[in-house]
């Protein structure tokens, strides 16, 4: 049965946009696509075969695309929407059932498991069928549950509803073999310190992050601004350094979302930004923080209030080491990060006793730092974390970094090559594609004409024309993670999370899964990019995710008809 | 020296005590430091108004309720708690007393108020609210004033252990706006926005004193407006059958829009942004989805109305009136944006048209224009156009640079009485005062809201968004109304407004991109212009606050931190 779309009626041999199925995002490294409809039957159900205990998280997961595949409802981006497969649904062939297996052990450990292992060894693979048969059986294989949950997740985007609701796939017959992730490392970072968001609001971004097959949540928990994250031992750092009571993550909220991010197929990494932005301790610990709220706030911090750990102290590294390791070895995650961006030299020359504790200890700033990082890295290391720091502390700083740290490049996409020629592991991060508050004004006050520091905004388009492999040696190729856009939050909140991230932050979500290359061999592009994002973006809205339109509907109903020379 | 003193005063005070809230600022007004609160018996009470009007009455209980669920604490470090004994202690507020001045015989609604033509407007009133806990005074010559007074009550008031408090009393407001047009366009046509979506920004207007909406319903994308006698043009070029204002929603936006002291002006675009109508009316329009489109519009699809056509013509004038018996302001947008001379250079029955009338391209668009806006006046409704028509302007080039030379000098006869909307730069409002006619500021180098998002034209990888940068409200805030005007013309300036057109939002991001940013508008031309960004901050922040326990998504303009520590985020802090 041939099905169809709006291109192919004009142009089809010119552009060929046809033979994309427009609802994969990310896009799969492999694909055959077919020109079939095949309907959901009634008792349509997903079954599990072969595995002797089936992990409760990969049930839950089976039983939310199961709930999805009804509850979506999202009718097809054409003009007429589900109407015009409605006709041809009356006599399209149904599928009974969706049969998920594993290959190999019969013994399969927890989506959450697999989900938090080690960066290096992580199986995210799977394959799909989907075949055009009446009462035909779809499989789902691979060789963890992880795998399996991604499969699921290609599977919920593969269907339609027309309208009076019935769910459809519209290409079948559809074959993916062997999908797995161009880079382990697919991210996003919300900084909730600048303004504070709910455990509804992180789940709920969580939600949005595995629609598209994210892998790690960077959680920038807390800054200099405010200390929402209960640490045990230390009940002061949240009762002073929290907006207010009702602003705080709990010990049971962490796990709570820990859980939820790793039950679906998301690690999370914790950061404690140090040295600096940790003016907030003060609140609790003045004896460990130098220039606390100094003013003017420019000569000592990158913005207010200033403020930064006493590095030279030895109690200070104590106090530090102490924090990390009491939250982080509550945390799944295999890593750990201790942040090192912007270091603010003028703070320590103008703190009286930071100055007294180098001269005693006959060190230098930096050779203090290398001491205060050495005893963080040390004490995570020590309960089998892996370190994770900002790029400063591998380019700008004389620090000895082990050489499993991870190290995330943001100030710049030009300095990856700089990362990497030091052997070290890196995550892309940079400003200048990723950063998702660009551009949006000055939010520091009393600056009429000024704009965001990182101007202009970060379209989609920029962020998915990013190589994360420019200017790299074949050699450095395996550093490479991965990479992630990042919300800082001084112009966030709760009421434009959504808005501000979606669907842009799903850009990088598909470069560092499908890489340079699409199924058909052609290199990734916007053009054949933007349909399946606003398919991403309508379908993100059908499950109450506040996405914003890329274009007018009449556009998102017209694939290519509003590009620059259509 | 006492100026020098008193400031000092006022910058030690701003340190410890939460900033007024009040946005717009009002024009005359003294506060102290007392602490008074409502007491839990406290009513609002018309007093001498015969047969108060319901909108009067609802918009009475609508602050009551605000009193008691705004619940919005003081953005200061402890949110009011070393406040807790003075306010315990404070006096407690019995009553509000609302009265009319003058002729309390006839009164109007402020639904009659709001809509009547600008320059009839009255928005003034007196709020008195002593600190002995005597009761407050609200008066006004109008109901509309009334309204506006209420509005500035609700903002006064903070919450703190179950006490709806302020520490700033007395308050001695007289106040005015100093434009009578403060408004907010949306544009409904490039996606769609529930009716739900236009309340809800309604209300969030008339809490910052806009007192119109400027409703851009229609355009070449969708077409969601049911008119009267052409329900072909909805049901072909709706985005679907539910993406549709019908006359009942329509009357609904506009009765709740005037019950809240705010006019609905309309607009449908002519002759260019038209090509929704070749789905019904294919007859009517030039170059309907011509490619490639950079060359017949200034973005897709395209498709302009056959000016120089008679039937168009007279289609065009009888769709207007159609469309505007629809609402009740006296005014009624005719667009006539961005008309691309291509589009009709390329059209042979556009040509064939003008030659047989032996018309030029302008002659024919004067002669489309006129009959119009004559139809529009014989129904009572004043036009409102685009800066275009009577402008000579540069080609703003959106996309291409083989896009027409649109714009040139279109010398279109208008009525005096016409309302210009100048967008393209706030550079251009001279010439058009020049000629003598009323401007409304809608300049996108200070207020277009959809600016900085990127560029949305597919395909165009690097390209960011045709008006960069993102308008920050600190550059809104910093307009001036009557730069380069002379003292004479300075009544030609109705007021401004924001703009959110919307290739890039929808009901997702309605209310992030739009607040608390538009309310800078609001303020420039209620309180005049002239304001310090610094001053506002503190105040913006308040705004946005209350608006987020309304349930208005307004972003947070600064880290909480900053927000609750007025000053100390400023440059150089």
């Amino acid at each position: 049965m041939k099905v169809p779309c709006f291109r192919a009626l004009i142009t089809v041999t010119v552009l060929g946009v046809c033979h994309s199925v427009h609802a994969l995002w990310p896009m799969p490294r492999n694909l055959e696509t077919g020109t079939t409809l095949v309907k959901l039957a009634p008792t349509f159900d997903i079954h599990v075969q072969g595995i002797s205990q089936v992990p409760q998280d990969l049930l839950d997961a089976i039983s939310r695309t199961k709930t999805r595949l009804g509850s979506d409802k999202l009718q097809r981006l054409v003009v007429g929407r589900g109407s015009v497969d409605k006709g041809s649904l009356a006599h399209a062939p149904s599928l009974s059932k969706l049969v998920l297996s594993v290959t190999g052990s019969k013994t399969v450990q927890s989506i959450m498991h697999e989900a938090t292992k080690d960066i290096a060894s992580r199986s995210e693979g799977y394959s799909l069928s989907l075949p055009s048969t009446n009462g035909g059986t779809a499989t789902i294989t691979a060789n963890s549950s992880l795998g399996l949950f991604r499969g699921l997740t290609t599977f919920e985007q593969l269907f339609y509803d027309d309208g009076t609701g019935v769910t459809y796939a519209y290409q079948a017959p559809v074959t993916i073999k062997n999908d797995s992730p161009a880079y382990p490392w697919r991210g996003f970072m919300l900084d909730t310190a600048r303004n504070f968001f709910a455990v509804s609001d992180i789940k709920r971004t969580l939600d949005a992050m595995r629609m598209v097959k994210m892998s790690q949540f960077h959680w920038h928990v807390v800054d200099s601004q405010s200390f929402p994250l209960t640490i045990p031992g230390f009940p002061e750092l949240t009762q002073k350094g929290a907006y207010s009571a009702d602003e705080i993550y709990s010990s049971a909220d962490i796990q709570v979302i820990v859980t939820y991010a790793g039950t679906r197929g998301i690690d999370v990494l914790v950061e404690i930004d140090t040295p600096g932005h940790t003016a907030v301790i003060s609140t609790s610990h003045p004896e460990h923080i130098a220039c606390a709220q100094a003013s003017p706030w420019e000569s000592f911090a990158n913005e207010p209030p200033a403020g930064q750990l006493r590095l030279a102290s030895a109690a200070t590294a104590n106090f530090t080491a102490s924090i990390i390791k009491n939250i982080a070895h509550t945390l799944p995650s295999t890593m750990f990060s201790t942040g090192g961006d912007e270091l603010n030299v003028n703070c320590y020359t103008q703190d009286a006793q930071t100055q007294a504790d180098l001269k005693a200890s006959g060190k230098t700033l930096e050779q203090a730092l290398d001491a205060f990082t050495q005893t963080t890295h040390g004490t995570l290391k020590a309960i089998g974390k892996t370190p994770v720091v900002w790029e400063e502390m591998a380019l700008e700083h004389q620090v000895t970094l082990s050489n499993e740290t991870i190290v995330m490049v943001w100030i710049s996409s030009q300095n990856a090559a700089a990362v990497t020629a030091k052997g070290l592991r890196l995550v892309h991060g940079p400003s200048d594609f990723f950063y998702l508050d660009c551009g949006a004004g000055e939010w520091i006050g009393n600056d009429s004409a000024g704009n965001s520091w990182c101007d202009p905004f970060k379209s989609w388009q920029k962020a998915y024309t990013f190589d994360p492999l420019a200017s790299l040696s074949a050699a450095e190729i395996p550093l490479v993670l991965g990479g992630q856009q990042l919300l800082w939050t001084e112009q966030s909140s709760p009421q434009n999370l959504d808005s501000i991230a979606w669907p842009r932050a799903a850009a990088s979500a598909e470069i560092f899964w499908t890489g340079s290359k699409l199924p058909d061999g052609t290199a990734i592009n916007v053009v054949n990019a933007l349909p399946r994002l606003h398919d991403l973006r309508f379908r993100m809205v059908q499950r109450g995710i506040n996405a914003i339109a890329l274009q007018p509907q009449w556009c998102a109903l017209r694939d290519g008809s509003c590009n620059l020379d259509s | 020296m006492l100026p020098q003193a008193l400031v000092a005063l006022s910058l030690f005070l701003s340190a410890v005590q939460p900033a007024s809230a009040l946005w717009p600022q009002p024009r005359q007004i003294t506060t102290d430091q007392t602490a008074l609160k409502l007491s839990p018996g406290f009513d609002i009470k018309l007093t001498g108004i015969h047969n108060a009007p319901k909108d009067l009455t609802d918009a009475v209980s609508r602050t009551s309720s605000f009193l008691r669920k705004d619940k919005l604490e003081a953005l200061v470090v402890d949110r009011g708690a070393s406040s807790a004994k003075v306010v315990k202690a404070a006096k407690s507020l019995k009553a509000l007393r609302v009265s009319l001045t003058g002729d309390s015989k006839t009164v109007k609604s402020i639904s009659e108020e709001a809509t009547l033509p600008l320059e009839s407007r009255s928005e003034s009133y007196t709020l008195t609210i002593p600190a002995d806990g005597s009761d407050a005074t609200l008066q006004a010559n109008s109901t509309l004033g009334l309204f506006r007074g209420l509005t500035t009550f609700e903002q006064i008031w903070y919450e703190l252990d179950g006490n709806t408090y302020t520490l700033q009393a007395p308050f001695d407001i007289v106040d005015s706006p100093a434009y009578p047009y403060r408004g907010l366009m949306l544009d409904t046509a490039r996606n769609f926005f529930p009716v739900e979506d236009i309340k809800r920004t309604l209300d969030a207007m008339s809490w910052a004193k806009i007192n119109t909406f400027h409703w851009h319903v229609v355009d070449s994308q969708s077409f969601p407006l049911q008119i009267p006698g052409f329900m072909e043009l909805s049901q072909t070029a709706a985005y679907n059958s539910r993406a549709v204002y019908s006359p009942a929603d329509v009357k609904d936006v506009v009765s709740y829009a005037a019950a809240r002291g705010i006019d609905v002006i309309a607009e449908i675009d002519t002759p260019g942004h038209t090509a929704a109508i070749a789905k019904s009316h294919p007859e009517h329009i030039a170059c309907p989805e011509a490619s490639p489109w950079t060359q017949f519009a200034n973005e897709p699809p395209a498709g302009q109305l056959r000016l120089a056509n008679e039937q168009t013509t007279k289609f065009t004038s009888s769709l207007l009136t159609s469309a505007a018996s629809l609402f009740k302001s006296h005014y009624f947008g005719t667009g006539g944006d961005e008309i691309n001379l291509n589009c009709y250079a390329k059209d042979e029955q556009t040509q064939a048209e003008l030659t047989a009338q032996n018309k030029t391209i302008d002659s024919a668009l004067d002669a489309f224009t006129q009959a119009s806006h004559k139809a529009l006046k014989a129904v009572g409704k004043t036009p409102v156009v685009w800066e275009g028509k009577q402008t000579s302007l540069k080609n703003p080039h959106k996309y291409s640079s083989t896009s027409t030379e649109m714009l040139l000098v279109h010398p279109v006869t208008l009525d005096p009485e016409t309302l210009v909307l100048v967008w393209i730069s706030a550079d251009n409002v001279k010439s058009v005062v020049d000629k003598g006619f009323k401007v409304i500021h809608a300049a996108n180098d200070y207020f277009y809201l959809d600016c900085g998002g990127g560029g949305w034209v597919g395909q165009n990888v690097l390209g960011n968004s045709w008006c960069d940068p993102f308008k920050t409200w600190q550059k809104a805030y910093s307009f001036d109304p009557l730069a380069n005007l002379t003292p004479d013309q300075h009544h030609l300036v109705q007021g401004g407004q924001h703009l959110l057109w919307t290739e890039q939002s929808s009901p997702s991001n309605l209310d992030s991109t739009v607040w608390p940013r538009a309310a800078t508008s609001a303020e420039v031309f209620w309180s005049g212009p002239g304001g310090d960004v610094g001053a506002a901050l503190p105040r913006l922040h308040d705004l946005a606050y209350r608006y987020k326990q309304r349930g208005v998504r307004a972003i947070s303009l600064q880290p909480e931190w900053c927000a609750l520590r007025p000053g100390k985020c400023d440059l150089n802090a």
